[in-house]
């Protein structure tokens, strides 16, 4: 799959839960979003993606992948 | 026979409408004694106590007029003989229907009318059911005194422009049945009486021919007409029919119950049945008239297969054609994991059938790969009501309207796209109703005979967030809120965030007119207006949903409702108007990739538990693919074979270029359906579907009205569609063993517990229901959320205002919009099958007078639409319909393209595609696309394919 395309997925998610001045809130938010809507497969598309360093993720996307990705782990 | 099969017989007519009072009163008729509401006319009271007084102006569906003098009584101290059609019941009364004096009166009003009528009844094409006919009878007419040399009407044309119906002016009586149907019923304004006294006649807008005039044949003035002038083109051909079956309409989401009148397995008519809930005997043209698509000589009735897409379908058996599929999907899962199949249902398909799909896919493909056409329209709404209300549906019944004061439509066009509902809401802003319209174009409900918008907030395509953040502004920032509804239903600690969100001066009104292009007083004004109303009501279609916003201004949308306490009673309330007849039900069946039936979602353990025992599997706990992570995955070479039933992605779904592009690099696609339609053309196996008059089942309308679907012939290809997937459950190995859709829905009912009291037996005594039904509401829910919302407490959320990223540039300095009309529905695979194609045989392309002179265009020319999806040729239309800057289009024919141009911009929470806004330019051309000659060579090979697969089973048959 095209990851870009999840990339501005998880930007646009991102960008509409963003508001107040807790972002920690709105990163929980974000990736509570995608484990609910997202396939496994397009969620380790992206944690591959970030690992790999990306810089195309929001700041707020990118904190709620890496969530994802420390979730992984501690699965794995 | 069936038991639905009900011996064919004119609906009963009570001849002026029911009355609503509560107080009850007694009189005496032929003294029969009579208990009726007060207000009921004393036609009526008779006809509840089962004496039919004569009458030929009134009908039930109609104020009373009062013009035949048919109807005419003696009642006990007044004078003279008043007409029972227009006199109201008062207690005490004492009335005579029949006498010598009654008799005499009756008998010469029938001779006056006859002497002006042709008497060739043998050959006329009502015979035998024609109210003239059998009040002629009634009255026991039996000479006509003036002659048939007198003056006359006999050499009248008939008008034959409709294709539906034929107009024969020789045998009108002016009764006007036919000009208050299309004034009262239908709200069009139509027709008209022209002229006086002998040489009054009826006429069509400026006594122009039918299908040239402002008629939309919705075929009311038809159905009221009591004798031979207005009638169906069918009946005409066919003659009357001799049984009839009780059904519900295959196109919107109003869900209209009809009376297939059928000759046979033949269809004579479909006549909008009284009783039904959702239309109370009203419909538009593609329920009544446009069913000839079922029978049509492109439906195909054969299984075929094919290796890859480049090559002849075989016609095969239904066994070959099924262990093909069965063999192609377990390879293809032994090679590329069990993940790389997945399945397509449709709000075409029954509830029953969708949900037969997805238990496929969760328990013989043993993935959550399943998705639906709601996902590219209402998907948003399933997300945004959930989140905020509790339930995943709107909270009305279509009579709520009825009752509200204040109405407002956003991005809806019910005159084009539920017209049956649109004509309930003409009526009731006819009674003073005000109304709100949030549009980006003038649609007809901003103005039309006897309506006009109090509001029309024109606003930019893509800023429908910023306009409902600033109405909530108003509300909030004026002290409009309902604070006691607030406080006593909705989650206190949200409302104080969403309060302090919305209360931002960059939400106000002023703030936000640069964006939305809307002046600040007239948000302020409808704000205002809606906000003050006892009952204000919100209804909305496709323009709040296909946004990259749809979910946000849905939420946005509810929390303005809660706001103004506009929930939980009739008359308000929140309601999205589906697109297709089932969106609702395809919904509810749990055919989203993330939920089961009854909107449970997948990760919930529990609810696992239930399904994994009744169905004996395991259930996946992740969600599965949408339909465009479908097409992303096969683009990728992840994603290889697709069930597709009942739905048309190839044309219906954006950017047809990465649409196409996935279909091809499937390795078998296997298509259900009644045409060889623009996805079949990249199939490898077609399974013959069977139209809505070939199988049971129900259809959920907007309203969560649970319908049923009634056979009326057999399948033309030998199954109806539930049958086809469970066929090809077994042949995977997964054993299903239904022996009728009731043990479906039955199922459905054990498992989900908004369905509990759901079953065909209900259905059929009560004739329709609403979910929730279960213990707590043993006949249904009309209104939701009562007494608190299904979630507990109303849960505001916050709508912050995003951009989309579609936005013009110099390149693509215009933004496109696309939408529906009338006649034609969606793909247009039925519509265009039929007569439809009289109001509508091409897409085009709307746009303003100064868009289109700067560059050249005039109407009527070639113009190529281009984004940064792809380029198309449509004609175009100039029209102050849209404004500077938007050009419109509709997608009903798949050579327009129109979806060559959209991209694949969606909605953030749901990925419903953002078909209301495209950045385009339009420039003049002499030739079409190069998509369009590319699909035209296309589509020539697959119908070439189609034709050899025809000869050679000719050969071999
Ligand atoms: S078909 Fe409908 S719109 Fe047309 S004239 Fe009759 S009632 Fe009016
Ligand atoms: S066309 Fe039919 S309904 Fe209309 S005035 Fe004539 S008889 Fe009555
Ligand atoms: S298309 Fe809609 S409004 Fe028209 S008859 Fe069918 S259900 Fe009713
Ligand atoms: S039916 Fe009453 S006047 Fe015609």
């Amino acid at each position: 799959m095209d990851v870009r395309k999840l990339v501005r997925m998880a930007n646009q998610i991102a960008a509409n839960l963003d508001y107040g001045p807790n972002k920690e809130q709105v990163v929980y938010a974000t990736a509570d979003h995608l484990r609910r809507f997202w396939s496994p497969s397009m969620l380790q598309l992206i944690v591959e993606h970030y690992r790999s360093g990306d810089a195309e993720l929001s700041d707020l996307a990118s904190r709620a992948v890496a969530r994802l990705a420390e979730e992984q782990q501690n699965v794995a | 026979m069936s038991a639905a099969f009900k011996p064919y017989r004119r609906a009963r007519d009570m001849g002026t409408p029911a009355s609503e009072s509560e107080r009850i009163v007694t009189l005496t008729i032929d003294g029969e004694e009579v208990s009726v509401p007060e207000g009921t006319t004393v036609l009526r009271a008779a006809a509840e106590a089962g004496i039919n007084i004569p009458k030929l102006c009134a009908t039930d569906s109609q104020q009373p007029f009062g013009s035949c003098r048919l109807c005419l009584v003696e009642i006990e101290g007044a004078k003279g003989m008043p007409a029972s059609c227009t006199t109201e019941v008062r207690e005490g009364m004492h009335v005579q229907t029949q006498n010598k004096r009654l008799a005499d009166v009756r008998r010469n009003v029938m001779e006056l009318y006859i002497s002006d009528h042709p008497l060739d009844c043998l050959t006329c094409p009502t015979n035998g059911d024609c109210e003239l006919q059998d009040m002629a009878g009634a009255v026991g007419l039996r000479e006509v005194r003036y002659g048939y040399e007198g003056a006359n009407h006999f050499d009248a044309e008939k008008d034959t422009s409709n294709p539906y119906f034929t107009f024969d002016p020789t045998k009108c009586i002016v009764c006007s049945r036919c000009v208050r149907a299309c004034d009262e019923v239908q709200g069009t304004f139509a027709l008209t009486i022209d002229g006086r006294g002998f040489a009054s006649k009826v006429a069509a807008s400026q006594d122009q021919p039918f299908l040239d005039s402002e008629c939309v044949s919705c075929g009311a003035c038809v159905q009221a007409c009591p004798t031979a002038t207005l009638t169906e083109n069918s009946l005409i051909e066919m003659g009357q029919p001799e049984h009839y079956v009780v059904t519900t309409c295959a196109y919107c989401g109003v869900g209209c119950s009809f009376r297939a009148e059928m000759k046979g397995s033949e269809v004579v008519k479909m006549i909008p049945n009284k009783d039904g809930h959702a239309n109370h005997g009203h419909s538009c043209v593609k329920g009544r008239f446009a069913f000839g698509y079922a029978t049509h000589k492109e439906r195909i009735t054969k299984p075929m297969i094919r290796e890859t897409i480049h090559e002849p379908w075989r016609e095969v058996s239904w066994e070959e054609a099924i262990s093909f599929t069965a063999a192609k999907f377990k390879s293809i899962q032994e090679k590329y994991g069990k993940g790389a199949v997945g399945g397509i249902t449709s709000s075409r398909c029954t509830n029953e059938e969708t949900y037969l799909v997805q238990k496929l896919v969760r328990a013989a493909f043993g993935n959550n790969n399943v998705d639906t056409c709601a996902r590219v329209c209402h998907s948003p709404t399933g997300y945004g009501l959930k989140a905020t209300l509790g339930e995943s549906a709107g909270t009305q019944a279509f009579d709520s309207v009825m009752k509200a004061d204040v109405i407002m439509v956003i991005g809806a066009n019910p005159p084009d796209a539920h017209p049956v509902f649109a004509s309930q809401m003409k009526q009731r802003l006819r009674e003073g109703a005000k109304l709100i319209v949030v549009d980006p174009r003038a649609t007809d409900l901003v103005r039309s005979p006897h309506i006009e918008a109090d509001y029309h907030l024109a606003l930019k395509p893509g800023t429908n967030v910023a306009i409902i953040n600033a109405l909530a502004h108003v509300v909030l920032s004026e002290g409009l809120e309902d604070k006691e509804f607030i406080e006593q239903r909705c989650d206190t600690e949200a409302y104080q965030d969403w309060r302090e969100f919305i209360l931002d001066p960059k939400n106000a009104p002023e703030a936000v007119e640069a964006e939305t292009g809307v002046p600040a007083e007239n948000v302020r004004g409808a704000a205002r207006l809606y906000a003050s109303a006892p009952n204000g009501a919100i209804y909305y279609g496709l323009g709040v949903s296909e946004h990259a916003q749809g979910s946000t201004m849905v939420m946005g949308i509810a929390n303005l409702a809660m706001a103004t306490g506009n929930l939980g009673r009739e008359g308000v309330g929140v309601n999205p108007l589906r697109g297709q007849n089932n969106v609702q039900g395809s919904c509810d069946m749990g055919s989203f990739p993330h939920e089961l039936p009854g909107y449970r979602h997948v990760s919930d353990p529990a609810v696992r538990a239930l399904f994994d025992q009744e169905w004996g599997v395991t259930v996946q706990p992740e969600p599965g693919f949408r339909i465009p992570n479908m097409f992303d995955a096969a683009v990728a070479g992840e994603f290889k074979g697709l069930y597709v039933q009942g739905e048309d992605v190839a044309q219906s779904d954006p950017d047809t270029h990465h649409v196409t592009a996935a279909l091809s690099s499937l390795e078998c696609m296997v298509v259900q359906d009644l045409f060889l339609n623009e996805t079949a053309k990249f199939a490898h196996v077609f399974l013959p579907g069977s139209s809505f008059l070939e199988k049971n089942g129900t259809f959920t309308n907007a309203e969560r009205r649970i319908s049923p679907v009634r056979k009326v012939m057999e399948p033309l290809a030998g199954y109806e569609d539930w049958e086809v997937t469970q066929l090809l459950s077994n042949a995977l190995g997964y054993p299903m063993s239904y022996s009728h859709p009731r043990e479906i829905m039955d199922e459905i009912a054990r498992l989900t517990p908004t369905f509990t009291g759901v079953s065909y037996e209900k259905l059929d005594k009560l004739g329709s229901i609403q979910w929730p039904c279960n213990d707590h509401a043993v006949e249904g829910t009309p209104t939701m959320h009562i007494d608190e919302f299904v979630r507990g407490k109303g849960l505001f959320r916050v709508t912050p205002y995003v951009p989309t990223d579609e936005r013009t540039t110099p390149m693509y300095p215009l933004l496109l919009t696309t939408g529906r009309i009338l006649s034609q529905y969606n793909v247009g695979a039925q519509t265009r099958r039929t007569a439809n194609v009289s109001w509508h045989d091409e897409d085009v392309l709307e746009i303003h007078p100064h868009d289109a002179e700067q560059r050249g265009i005039q109407t009527g020319d070639w113009v190529g639409l281009k984004s940064r999806a792809g380029e198309t040729v449509l004609r175009a239309v100039i029209t102050e319909r849209v404004m500077p800057g938007v050009v419109y289009t509709t997608f009903h024919h798949p050579e327009s393209g129109a979806n060559v141009v959209t991209t694949d911009n969606s909605d953030w929470a749901t990925n419903c595609p953002e078909y209301k806004v495209t950045a385009v330019q339009a420039h003049k051309v002499t030739k079409l696309s190069e998509w369009q000659q590319n699909f035209e060579t296309f589509t020539e090979e697959q119908l070439e394919f189609l034709r050899q697969a025809r000869a050679g089973a000719e050969e071999l048959g």
